[in-house]
Order: C-alpha cells, then structure tokens, then sequence
C-alpha cells in the first residue's frame, strides 16, 4: 500500500521525517518495500502481512506510529449536517445469510451533483496508487484509503424498490461486474441483491455490479458499508480469480465497528464534493454484532517466552495505544515490576487476529523493539546425530569424487514424453494435477531421465566429455500413495582419458562405468552383475546390479533408441542405483570387516593362455578354477583378452592369471606344476578350452 | 706420426742422447705431447683410447719408454732415465684420472640438463570430481548446527495439505495460502486425500514433533517446490533449511542468540544482525531476519561509489524468516504450549550460495553445465 506520509500527518502530530518514521515502522513489523519523494510529499510503500488488514488504510498506520513514538492519536468523528427526512424510510435492508454478511449499512444521499474531483482530492488519490473517477466514486476510495475501510456507493435509483437484500448466490447464478465481466457464481458466495432479491447488484466484499454503478447521471446515492465473513470473501476471490481492494480487505478481516464510521465519514466527504441531502440516520442490519474480546497477559509468560523483561509502565503504554485498554488484574495490583503482574486487556474490533495471550506478547515485543531483548547462547542438553545415513552416503560421494564424478543437483520435474523413454513398466508415474508446462508435467520416475538431460544439456553447450552423479530421489505412486526412493545417479560421456603430453586419449566405455561402481560397491562386500538391464539400456553393454540377491539397479550404454530421441550425438552412459539398500550393505559390510594377516611366504603367479569358445565368460573360467579346491590358489584375474590375427573365428584368447600362496611354507616347483596340470585339465575338460602355446 | 711419438720407439742410443741432459729434454717433449692430447680427450671414448696409448700394457708410451729408453740405457744414463720416467709416469696418471674425473662430471652434468623436469608443463590431469554447490552449502549449515547440538532430520517432499498447511496453523482459505502456489498431484479416482509438493521444509517440524517429546533440536534440508514461472531469481524448485528447537526453556533471546551464532560462522564475525516483527501463521512472534550486507560492509554504498547493488543502498540483507513456534502447533502434535516453548527457522539455500558467491541466475544451479560445476571444486 502508497502511504502518503502527510495523510499520516493528519491524525498524529509527527515531527520525524518520513524516512526516520518508515524506518521504525519496518522494525515495527510493517515492512516497507521504498520511499519516494513526490508532489504530495514522501510516499512510502508499505507491504502489509496478512494479518494487518487494520493497516490498509493511512489511521491504521497512524495508530502504528502513535504507538512508536508516544504521541496521541487524534480520534475520527465526522458530523455530517442531515435533513428531516429518514434513511429508513427511504431504504430497507435484509440480510438473508448473516453467516456471509455480519453488518451491512446503508445512507442515502439525494441531490448530488456528480463531477470530477478537486484537484487536491485527485492529487492525493493518485499519490496513493488509485485512479479518480468521480466526486462520489472517489470519496469512497478516499475513506477506504483513510480508514481502511472499502465501500461501495449505488445509484439510489437503480436499486429496484430501494430495497437490498443480502442473500447467498444461486446455483448456475452469474452476473456483470463493474469491470464488465460475466461472473459465474456459486453458492457460499455473498450477493448483494435488489427488489425482491432476484436481481444482484453486486458481489458482497469483492465488486459491485455493472447495472447500479454511479454515472454522472447518477442525482441520488446510496452507501453500502458493510463487513464480510473473511474466509468466504477469500474462498469466492480464489474461485472468480478476482482480487480487488476490497476483497484484501474484506478477506483479510475487516472491522464491523468501523461500517457505520466509515459510512459517516464517506457521507460527509460527498456532501463536501457533491453537495445533495444526507437524509438522516442509518438503515444498519448487524446481525454479527459480538461482545469484545477479553485477553489476559502475564507477567510470567511473558518472560517465559521472550527471556527479557519490559517495565509495567512501558507495557501499559504500548498496549493502551493499540487500543487493548490494558488493565492490572492480579492481587498484587499496584506492586510494580511483580512477577505476578497481570493485565486485562480488550480486543480491539480493527484486531479480530489478535485473540490469545501470544497475540498480546508479540504486540508489547515488536512496539517495544526486538532489539532490547538481549541475544543468549541455549544449552544443548542432547548430543545431535546426523542422518542415519549420513556417514555411507559421504563415503560415497568422496568415492565418486575421487574417481572424477561431479555431483549435480536437478529439478525433478520432467515432460511426460520423456519419463517414458525411462520409466519401468511397472512403476506408476506421479504427475501434476497443475504443472507450469507440458515441459513439466510429471515427476520423474527414475532419476536416469534427469541424468540423461544434463548430459544433453553438456552436449549441447560444447562439453563433449562429462561424468556426474546425483545423489536424489524418484517419485511414484503406489495405488494414491506417493513413494520417494533415495537413489544414485551416474552419468558419463566423451573421454575417459583426455589426449595430453604423457598419453593418448581413451574414450569413456561400459568398463569405466563398472569399474567406478565396482570401486564405490566394494564399500558393501562388492556388486553382483548379472546380464539384461533396463529396456533404457544398450542390450548388449548393460547389466544388472545387485548385492547378494538385492537388485540396486542397473547400468550400461544408453539404448541407440533413447540416444536418437533424446538426438545424442556420441554414446552416453548411465547407472541408477537404489541407495538404502547399498547403504545399510555399508553399514552391514564395515561391522563386518576383520583383519586378515598378512602372508608370511611369497605368492607365485602362473598365466594360462586359453582359447575358449565365444561366450564362455570369464566368471566361468574363475569358477572352474576354484571348483578344485585348491586351498593354495588365491585370486584369479583375466590378464588379456583379444580376437582375430591367429585366433580362429568362434573362438578368443584369454590370458588368466592365477595366484599361489600357501600359509604354511614356500611353494615348490613341482607343487606349482601339479596345480597348473589339474587347472587346465580341468579347464580342457568342462570348458573345452585350449591351452595355447607360449 | 710427430717425432716425439716416433722417438720412443727408438733407444736412446739410436736417438743419440747418451747424456743426461739430451734425456731431460726428450722427456719434456713427451711430457708436452700428453699434455696436448690430454686436452684433445673430451669425452669417454676419446679419453679411453688416450688412456690406452699412454698407460697401455703392451704398447703404451710409458711401456715403450720402459722398453726402448730405460731397459737398454747406459748404466750412468739410467738412475736419471728412471727417475725422469717416474716423474713422466705420476704425472700421466695424475692427469688421466683427473681428465676422467672432469669428464664424468660433465658427462653428468649434461645428463641431468637433459632429464630435468620443465615444472612450467602440467602434470598429469586425472578427472577431478567436486560436489555440488547446494550441497557444500548444505554441509556448512550442519556443520554449524551439529556443533550446538541440532540433529539433522528429513522428510518426503510429497506431502499431505495436513502436514505442509493444517498441522502449520495455516487452514484453507488462508491467505498465506496465496503466497504459496501450491503443485498437487494428480492422483487415481477415489483418493482418500490430496498430494502436494511441500511449499516449504516446515512439515517436517510436525513430523519430528510427532515421533519425539522435548527436548527437540533439529535441522532439516530439503528441496520444496512453488508454483512461480522460472526466471532469474525464482526457481519453482529450491532448497532450504529448517531449522526446530523445542525445550522447557527457549526464549526469543535463546533464539536470536542461536542465530546470531549461525550467520557470524557463516558470513563472518563482522556481520551485524537484524530482526524485523513479520508474520508467519506457524510461529509468534515472528521475525524476518537480516544480516548487514556482506558486500558493501552495511554502508549501503559500493566500494567504487554508487548504490550497492547486493542490498539496493539498504545496506541490510533479508536473509530469512523465523520466529517463536506458535503454541498452536503445539496443540497437532500434542505437546503442552504452557510448559514448553522454542523457535524455528526456514533458511532459502539457494539464495544464500548466490549472495555468497555473486550467481546471479538461480538457473544455472540446475543446468549442471560442467564449465558451473568445475567452478566450485
């Protein structure tokens, strides 16, 4: 809101300058978002919480700075001269839905002549951030600015048997705004109707209607000021999308006390710009009326919360200048400074918000200055723990770090179109029911989706090589349950060795993909790779993930379908792991961990050169190898493998080799021999293999 | 051949030296060959075949000087042969050890100027991984509060309109509510209840309040989700860091100390703090919470004149909002608002990296564009 400092100015008699008074407001609690110099002097932008509608007009702030500073505040009391004749003959007002509309008064003014404003009453308007229609139009924007308070005035006229009827809206109702817009209604909404109460004149709280509006034709006037129930006046903006002056304040909680003020105060001003006869008294229906609040603030309670104290006198001060009438209640009445002291304060009508003793303490604190409450250092009286997977989780990312991968952080929403190119059959997708875009639309279920994106999004800006790992979560539903699981994300594309001075270059391959994984897997006792992966998977350099019989996840190149989709220009890798369950293999796996002994006598390695038939894996081999039982033959690792030059076709060479060691002595050669001989044999034998010369 | 090689092939007789002093000269002019060819000896070879033409066994000038000069030499004549040959020998020795120890120490020399490292070339560059700059914020935060006894805590970040709104003393229709554009699922027919994206990490308050009585002390980073069109400052998913702390005795002075305590580990001791009065419906009193601007030291002007462009003159930062629980909240999860009191915090991460390290597009935070990644190692 535009607050025109002099406004200000005419209800408390401040001598600070604007900048020093909009400061204090700010360490008040309104917040103030500028200050500008203008013709009318300083205007300063309040931005008002929602729990401050008193503050939407320039006496609300008034009573803020009065406070602040101490000073008085000058009270409202407009006497507008009346005629013989009576507003309740005149006028007649029902109100058929009181829990919509708990007051509603209504003046009648005859005989105005409707004109543009003064130029001082248009200066001021526009100041504030309103636009001058005319004289009567304005004067009640005038008072809604003043008091806080929005109006609306009808032509007398036009209300078909001067008669308002305040009524829910019908089913299937519509009418035209003053903005010229069919509104389509709906029950709960509060209508401001005419005659027999068919007809509506306006919605109640939000916008009048466009066939009663003031025109300069308009000779007679009606005022409606009246209160709202504020969580329909929010319930009805939300649905109609129409937010208005009114409806902020009216929705934020406006007081019923100030309708009949505000309508004098409005009455007073069209006379002053309009001229015409006010006819006398108010036709006022106030079927809300409530008996004022009583609140009780403590000492001790205080002083529970907020840890410092404030004196009697400043508290009675503070409070009497809001308008809470502070009085002592306690026994001890009079005994200043007592501990025991408590006061019996008045809800304010222009503070519906304020209902409870934390209400009371907030307003004595924040007039009082947060400042004076000194900063203390609380004792901690429990040791803290970190996330039960905390420490597995760093393991991992320093892991992951160390092999290259740097971590990204993605926004979870995906197109549709895309999710699909990764989600699993069984996996139902969690979509928006009011996504920003298409772009947008649903939640990823897997997190290879985001990860593919950022690789995409390297490509495309010139970083042809790449590795990453997100750390994160996918989404979906189960039946109308949502399920996030914790998972890791790996991602990698271009080189795995860039060409320097020392080597040459090499690109990025599925080995590099599972020698990470391995590396970060032999956190849990180590991976288990089994062939197929996900359908998003490059059928023929994919696996499976496992630990024991656990499925993580799986891993490989990117399927040549997805790469084409997604317009992927050279092979891009991917892994998504499941993490809790790796994460409690960690924990699992380092309770686990003992010291093994180091070997006392030296290991000897034998190679074996072996033809094997395309398909025998080398897991085969290395199985075949320890089926012997062989207690001295330690690992057995794969040395070299090729195809083609002096390997027939069907067939490759593999190079294994095997390590000896024996706990209890130096092996010897003849020993050496018998192994080597019961290894290939057997090798011969299960797996067909040749020995090869050399 | 010079004549002084050819002469030691010959006898002092046939050289007609039959006296003391011809042979004083004839060993000088060898003395002075070998002087010259030790000179011409400039590396290992040449200096082998050098060493050899002097000291060789069988054909080595000091052994044709043995055979030709001194053996046949006149009695009177060989005291002085062999004294002026033992003077010959010394010094041929002294000098062809002395030439190869200079020529090792070149050959050394030359060696390492050869192998020296050139330290201006880079080593060999292994791929470097680095964490992401959220997360580095996110474990400074931790850091801080575990030091003074703040457990971390999470939670889904699809919730129920209970724990993001109700149990918070935000009811529908609350006008805060607006401020909070909300993403809600599109859940299956016959749903028992509505989905949403938490607008904030504060349902976790609740769900650690239910799981625990007092005393609590958490922090809670997460990702939230609001329904605001992209651009430079707003991200319609972000991250921020909720901070709870419940006991029997938290005051408001508790609670500016505490964060008080943050932002001096965070941004500095030099940093001055605010609290502005604010409303949120979850705690009272509530506060917004401002630290003076890092960038211009609080003067509000920029160290070159001008306005500071970080806090627009201000000289102030808003940092965050907070306050006192609101007893309400107390009342969803059952614990007793006449004993207990305390405070929460909701910290915006991502505006805190950028302010800390001059981005000025949240954007590129989730681009994860390596060229952004490497930046922050």
């Amino acid at each position: 809101m535009k607050v025109v400092y002099n406004w200000l100015k005419e209800f408390v008699e401040l001598t600070a300058p604007a900048e020093e008074a909009a400061s204090r407001l700010a360490l008040s609690g309104t917040n103030i978002g500028g200050l500008e110099q203008g013709a009318q002097g300083a205007v300063i932008e309040a931005e008002l919480t929602t729990n401050r509608p008193d503050c939407l007009g320039h006496y609300g702030l008034a009573r803020e700075l009065s406070a602040i500073y101490r000073l008085p505040l000058k009270g409202v009391a407009p006497k507008p001269a009346e005629s013989a004749a009576k507003a309740a003959e005149a006028v007649r007002v029902e109100i058929q839905s009181p829990e919509l509309c708990g007051r509603f008064t209504a003046r009648v003014i005859r005989g105005v002549k409707i004109q543009p404003s003064p130029a001082w009453l248009r200066e001021r308007l526009e100041a504030a951030g309103v636009a001058s229609i005319n004289n009567v139009v304005d004067a009640t924007n005038y008072v809604m600015l003043e008091l806080g308070h929005a109006l609306h005035a009808f032509d007398y006229d036009l209300v078909r048997d001067h008669r308002i009827v305040v009524r829910q809206a019908k089913p299937g109702e519509k009418m035209k705004t003053l903005d010229g817009l069919e509104r389509q209604l709906t029950p709960g909404m509060c209508m401001i109707c005419d005659g027999d109460g068919t007809r509506a004149v306006g919605i109640g709280g939000i916008m009048g209607g466009a066939e009663t509006e003031i025109s300069f034709s308009t000779k007679n006037v009606l005022i409606e000021c009246a209160w709202f129930e504020p969580v329909a006046i929010r319930r009805a903006t939300r649905f109609l999308r129409l937010y208005t002056e009114a409806s902020t304040r009216f929705g934020r909680g406006a007081d019923p006390e100030l309708a009949e003020l505000a309508s004098r105060r409005c009455a007073e001003l069209i006379l002053q710009l309009a001229g015409g006869e006010l006819l006398a008294g108010v036709v006022d229906a106030y079927p809300g009326k409530r008996a004022p609040k009583k609140i009780a603030l403590h000492r001790r309670e205080f002083l529970r919360i907020m840890g410092a104290d404030v004196a009697d006198k400043e508290i009675e001060a503070i409070l009497g200048a809001l308008g809470f009438a502070p009085v002592r209640a306690d026994a001890q009445r009079g005994a200043a400074g007592s501990l025991l002291a408590a006061w019996e304060c008045t809800q304010p009508s222009w503070r519906g918000e304020v209902e409870r003793e934390i209400d009371l303490i907030e307003e004595v604190a924040r007039i009082r200055g947060l400042d004076k409450f000194p900063p203390r250092f609380p004792v901690a009286r429990k040791a803290a723990a970190r996330l039960p997977h905390a420490d597995a989780e760093e393991r991992l990312r320093e892991r992951l770090m160390g092999l290259g991968y740097r971590e990204i952080v993605t926004i979870p929403h995906v197109a549709e179109e895309r999710n699909e190119l990764f989600r699993p059959a069984d996996a139902a997708p969690a979509r928006l029911a009011n996504p920003l875009s298409e772009e947008a639309g649903v939640l990823r279920s897997t997190a290879a989706v985001s990860m593919a994106a950022a690789l995409e999004w390297n490509l495309n800006h010139g970083q042809r090589s790449a590795r990453l790992f997100e750390i994160g979560r996918h989404y979906r539903l189960e039946g109308h349950q949502s399920v996030e699981t914790r998972v890791l994300a790996l991602g990698a594309t271009g080189e795995a060795r860039e060409k320097d001075i020392y080597d040459a270059a090499r690109a990025y391959s599925f080995a590099d993909l599972k020698g990470d994984l391995d590396a970060a897997g032999a956190f849990a006792g180590g991976f288990r790779w089994q062939a197929d992966g996900a359908a998003w998977l490059h059928p023929a350099r994919c696996g499976r993930v496992f630990l024991g019989a656990q499925e993580l996840g799986a891993a490989g190149q990117l399927a040549r379908r997805v790469a084409e989709r997604l317009k992927l220009r050279q092979d891009v890798f991917l892994a998504e792991l499941r993490l809790d369950p790796f994460y409690a293999a960690m924990r699992a796996a380092r309770d686990a961990r003992r010291f093994a002994p180091l070997p006392r006598f030296p290991a000897v390695e034998r190679d074996f050169s072996l033809l094997l038939a395309d398909g025998t894996p080398f897991a085969e081999v290395a199985r075949v190898i320890q089926s012997l039982g062989i207690a001295e033959a330690g690992a057995v690792e794969a040395g070299d493998l090729f195809r083609g030059k002096n390997v027939p076709a069907g067939k490759y060479s593999l190079l294994v080799r095997v390590l000896f060691q024996s706990a209890t002595g130096t092996l010897t050669d003849a020993q050496i021999a018998d192994f080597s001989g019961k290894i290939v044999a057997a090798l011969e034998q299960q797996l067909g293999a040749q020995l090869r010369a050399g | 051949m010079s004549s002084a090689e050819s002469k030691t092939a010959k006898t002092l007789a046939a050289l007609d030296a039959a006296q003391a002093q011809p042979v004083t000269a004839l060993f000088a002019e060898v003395r002075a060959r070998f002087d010259a060819e030790a000179a011409a000896a400039h590396d290992e070879a040449s200096w082998k075949l050098f060493r050899d033409a002097w000291l060789g066994r069988k054909s080595g000038v000091l052994t044709q000087i043995t055979d030709n000069w001194l053996k046949p030499a006149s009695p009177e004549l060989k005291r002085a042969v062999g004294a002026a040959l033992n003077d010959l020998r010394a010094h041929v020795e002294a000098q062809i050890e002395a030439r190869r120890a200079a020529l090792e120490g070149a050959a050394e020399e030359s060696a390492l100027a050869r192998e020296r490292v050139d330290l201006s070339l880079p080593g060999v560059v292994r791929p470097a991984g680095s964490r992401h700059i959220i997360r580095q914020v996110f474990e400074e935060i931790e850091r801080i509060f575990l030091q003074i006894g703040f457990s971390v805590a999470e939670g889904p970040e699809i919730e129920t309109p209970y724990y993001n709104f109700e149990a918070l003393n935000i009811p529908e229709f609350h006008p805060v509510r607006d401020d909070m554009d909300t993403f809600y699922l599109d859940l299956p027919k016959g749903a028992p209840g509505q989905l949403l994206l938490r607008t904030h990490t504060s349902p976790v308050q609740i769900r650690t309040m239910e799981k625990q009585t007092p005393p609590v002390r958490v922090i809670v980073p997460g990702k939230v989700y609001r329904r605001d069109n992209p651009d430079a400052t707003h991200s319609f998913m972000f991250h921020q860091v909720e901070g709870l702390a419940v006991d029997t005795d938290i005051t408001f002075c508790d609670f500016t100390g505490t964060i008080e305590y943050f932002v001096h580990e965070f941004f500095g001791p030099g940093v001055k703090t605010r609290f502005r009065p604010s409303y949120f419906p979850f705690t009272e009193p509530s506060v917004e919470f401002d630290a003076s601007c890092i960038f211009c030291g609080g003067r509000g002007t920029a160290a070159g004149g001008g306005t500071c462009s970080k806090c627009k003159g201000a000289g102030w930062i808003e940092l965050f909002g907070a306050g006192m629980v609101d007893p309400a909240v107390y009342g969803f999860v059952n614990y007793d608002a006449a004993k207990v009191s305390g405070f929460a915090f909701g910290i915006g991460i991502d505006r805190l990296a950028m302010l800390k390290y001059g981005i000025d597009d949240i954007q590129v935070l989730f681009q994860n564009d390596v060229r952004f990644l490497r930046q922050f190692p």
